[in-house]
């Protein structure tokens, strides 16, 4: 395998699915990140904290102006991070992922580590707007999102690995998992934190928020698909004779 | 004159190099993301970083689109 070559499209791919990533929440989330933070400001200014003065509404522009900047950016860079991820299984997996062509096979792996590292973990710990969010608690649930990812994401290896060893059918592997992240799922303890925004807001920041990240690893499966079918890097180095 | 070349790969042909670089890069930039509460810049400006938050603010809007814990 060409090491350098592999490891440009993995981070061409990353960061241009990202990219893509950050600049639709742009559209499609910021809206509800913006009501969000509006209510966060309400309680500073009924606290006391703050004063709704022009030079607040001044200040919180500029800030908010860059934050949005700033998603773009972490955009770019958590699309590198888990394209880099990404990259990694591909070519581990690639010679036994179903699909004829590159994009298909990485496709594939898309729609499985989409499912197993991100949409299971976000049914049981759904992604929230500012305001909802304890500060106190914001450790333990980093730690609880962060250990449901790894038990899917081994979960998910882990069966696939046993029915290649016990050499049974995929479906077998399917079932297996499907219980055991049921069990983790009922098993591992709820979000501690009280949503007291409404839950209009709360849902609608969840559905674009499932459909901005949903749509990085369609974009990633089809970027990195299409370079690794252009350039192949697979192909081993010819010897000098 | 022949000359051969001798490259350090895995099991399947994906070199371990380029897995270990893969694998910093994920681990690195998904704290920077998703985790860091002033840990990175309180390496140089010490306890300061902790109050200022500079990566959670900068990276605060991505934190909450992409589904991490934040507040």
């Amino acid at each position: 395998m060409k090491t350098f070559l592999f490891i440009l499209i993995v981070i061409s791919s990353g960061a241009a699915a990202g990219l893509i990533h950050g600049s639709m929440n742009l559209i499609f989330v910021e809206p509800s990140l913006d009501q969000a933070i509006g209510i966060e400001n309400q309680h500073l200014f009924a606290s006391g904290e703050e004063k709704d003065t022009p030079e607040f509404w001044i200040k919180y522009d500029g800030y908010r102006t860059w934050q949005k900047s700033g998603q773009v950016l972490a955009g770019g860079i958590l699309g590198i991070s888990v394209g880099a991820l990404f990259g990694i299984i591909f070519a581990l997996s690639r010679n036994s992922l179903p699909g004829k062509t590159d994009i298909k096979k990485a496709l594939v792996l898309a729609g499985i580590m989409w499912l197993a590292i991100y949409f299971i973990p976000f049914l049981k710990y759904p992604a929230n707007p500012p305001t909802v969010g304890d500060p106190e608690t914001i450790v333990l649930r980093g730690i609880l999102y962060l250990i449901f990812i790894a038990i899917s994401g081994f979960g998910a290896v882990g069966f696939y690995k046993l029915s290649q060893k016990l050499k049974t059918k995929k479906l077998v592997a399917l079932v297996g998992y499907a219980a055991f992240i049921g069990i983790a799922f009922v098993a591992m303890p709820e979000n501690p934190d009280q949503i007291a925004a409404p839950m209009d807001l709360v849902n609608n920041f969840r559905i674009m928020s499932a459909f901005t990240v949903s749509l990085y690893w369609l974009s990633l499966g089809i970027i990195l698909g299409s370079l690794w079918h252009h350039y192949k890097p697979h192909k081993e180095i010819i010897p000098f004779n | 004159m022949s000359q051969s070349r001798q490259i350090n790969v895995s099991k399947n042909g994906v070199p371990v190099t380029a897995i270990v670089a893969l694998a910093i890069v994920f681990v690195a930039g998904l704290f920077v993301v998703g985790f860091d509460q002033g840990h990175i810049f309180s390496l140089v400006y010490g306890e300061e970083a902790f109050q200022d938050l500079y990566i959670h603010e900068l990276t605060h809007d991505m934190r909450h689109a992409a589904g991490f814990p934040c507040h």
